[in-house]
């Protein structure tokens, strides 16, 4: 890498991206930010995000949002850490195949994908028809437009993030530091505990970082699988937007939905370990 | 080291739960009742005949299609030059920078598609066709520069000093000896943004009306209205074709490692 010379160079380079993103990116969001300050008269004020954060629903709505993503972060870990720590160990073929059957979730679209678990969670759909069969339950269970619904749902979609991301890091945790731990008398569990999790646990708070954001942020998964029955964040500021026209409210949990991300974001990352 | 019973009974639960909804959902297109029981029953192709027949399905197709490579195209112009000035160039204020261009992927598609609409649509009012396309193409921009920057770690930047120090002109360097080098890197980009614009929801739902929208909102609005297994053929022919590109750009390209 060459230190840059000129600021022409810089210019030419990043020129046309930023003025991009700068129009059509940064002054819309400007606006709704200054939007969100605004009273009746155009004065500077607080009370839109009083009245937002106030709300009874707008309360059950954010704290059944966290709930979700603390309930789908760690079960994604869980099945996800194993499943990319097996990825890692392939042989290049085999690693190759099995991670194009991992992405295929977030390749497909968001819609096809979660409209899938409206046929299996529906009241004559696979799981139905199974639990009354084995006569674990008497009659076909409402599984659909439930909080367990939209979690299945995120768990698809964001279990592929973290395999992803681990996996990456694990490439860097070679056989032999496995070995050299189990030759020094380490039995396999704790070779993984001990060597394996903390060699890529940079990738694995990255993973973690990225699931329980995108928990918060997801659209497609809690519109279907929830409905306007069990809001989200997000369906609940579409809601606001688009059914009921109240755009002040909108904006104010867009800002809101903004902040808490960056606040997740930077919160989970300051777990990195620094010197590594 | 030997892997053990419990690791891969964990693997094969993940990959069932991962892919196990796309054989159903594609096991249901072909029922022969409206009705979405399993097991199907019969055998039936009418699903199929409907998605064809339905004019919303087909119109907002190609509206999808137009919107996803103008997008794409038009990000990785501006991207291309990012990625270059990322991965050749030390700079005074480099981490502000790549933070800039990275925003668009850090900050939820549901708050970009919302202040949009509220300053271009409503206060601008710039159509809603341009908005849609300028929406898609902000949210692809660090896209491309990831994946472009990704191709470009790989290629030996000195080759590119030698074809300058033997008299090339910096851009004829870069079109003549990088780019050559990094069309990989660059077909993997607009195939990875491509898709992710022809998915995208969050942005589109704020930025489609009457008259303009894209098929995974046509696919929303139809299932508010109907409950058949004409999603469920829509659903199957998606997921086919999403399989047969990821698999040829897998074989051609390693798409995966640019992910």
């Amino acid at each position: 890498m060459n230190p840059l010379k000129s600021k022409k160079t810089l210019l030419l380079l990043a020129g046309p991206g930023f003025v991009f993103l700068l129009i059509f990116f940064f002054m819309p969001l400007l606006y709704v930010l200054k939007e969100s300050f605004q009273g009746e008269q155009g004065q500077v004020t607080l009370i839109r995000y009083f009245d937002v954060l106030r709300n009874d629903q707008f309360q059950l709505v954010f704290l059944r949002t966290l709930k979700m993503a603390l309930i789908v972060t760690p079960i994604a870990v869980v099945i996800g850490y194993p499943t990319a720590y097996f990825i890692s160990k392939l042989p290049a073929k085999r690693k190759s195949i099995l991670t194009t059957i991992i992405i295929l979730p977030l390749m497909t679209s968001p819609v096809a994908r979660t409209y899938a678990w409206i046929v299996i969670l529906g009241k004559y759909g696979i799981v139905n028809v199974v639990l009354t069969a084995l006569h674990i339950i008497p009659e076909p269970a409402r599984l659909l437009y439930t909080e367990g619904a939209i979690i299945v749902g995120l768990l698809q979609l964001f279990m592929p993030i973290l395999i992803l991301t681990v996996s990456s890091s694990l490439e860097n945790v070679s056989n032999e530091v496995e070995e050299a731990a189990l030759s020094l008398g380490s039995n396999r569990i704790g070779v993984f505990f001990r060597v394996v999790i903390p060699l890529s646990f940079e990738g694995l708070i990255m993973g973690i970082t990225l699931v329980f954001t995108g928990c918060f942020t997801a659209y497609v998964t809690p519109a279907i699988l929830g409905g306007a029955n069990v809001l989200t964040l997000s369906t609940l500021m579409r809601e606001q937007a688009l059914v009921l026209m109240n755009w002040e409210a909108a904006t104010v949990i867009a800002v809101l939905m903004i902040i808490t991300t960056l606040i997740l974001y930077n919160g989970i990352r300051a777990f990195r370990p620094r010197n590594m | 080291m030997k892997k053990s019973k419990f690791l891969i009974f964990i693997v094969v639960l993940a990959v069932i739960f991962l892919i196990g909804p796309f054989i159903i959902i594609i096991i249901s297109s072909f029922n022969e009742t409206s009705v979405m029981k399993f097991p199907p029953k019969g055998f039936s192709l009418q699903w199929y005949q409907k998605v064809f027949s339905v004019d919303m399905f087909r119109t907002t197709f190609l509206i999808s299609l137009k919107v996803g490579a103008l997008a794409t195209l038009t990000a990785l112009v501006i991207g291309i030059p990012v990625a270059y000035l990322n991965v050749r160039y030390n700079y005074k204020g480099k981490n502000v920078v790549e933070l800039l261009f990275s925003s668009p992927a850090i900050i939820p598609g549901l708050v970009i598609g919302f202040a949009l609409l509220r300053f271009f649509i409503y206060v601008a009012q710039v159509p809603i066709t341009l908005g849609l396309y300028l929406g898609h193409t902000a949210i692809l921009f660090p896209y491309t520069v990831r994946v472009v920057s990704a191709s470009l770690r790989n290629f030996d930047l000195s080759v590119e000093e030698a074809a300058v120090s033997l008299g090339s002109s910096p851009l004829g360097a870069f079109f003549r000896v990088v780019f050559p080098n990094i069309q990989a890197g660059v077909v993997a980009a607009f195939i990875l943004a491509f898709i992710t614009s022809f998915n995208n929801v969050p942005i589109s739902l704020f930025l489609t009306g009457p008259g303009v929208s894209t098929l995974p909102i046509q696919m929303l609005v139809y299932m508010e209205y109907y409950y058949d297994p004409t999603i469920s053929a829509l659903s199957s022919i998606i997921i086919v074709l999403t399989v047969i590109i990821i698999q040829t750009a897998e074989k051609m390209l390693g798409i995966s490692k640019y992910m």
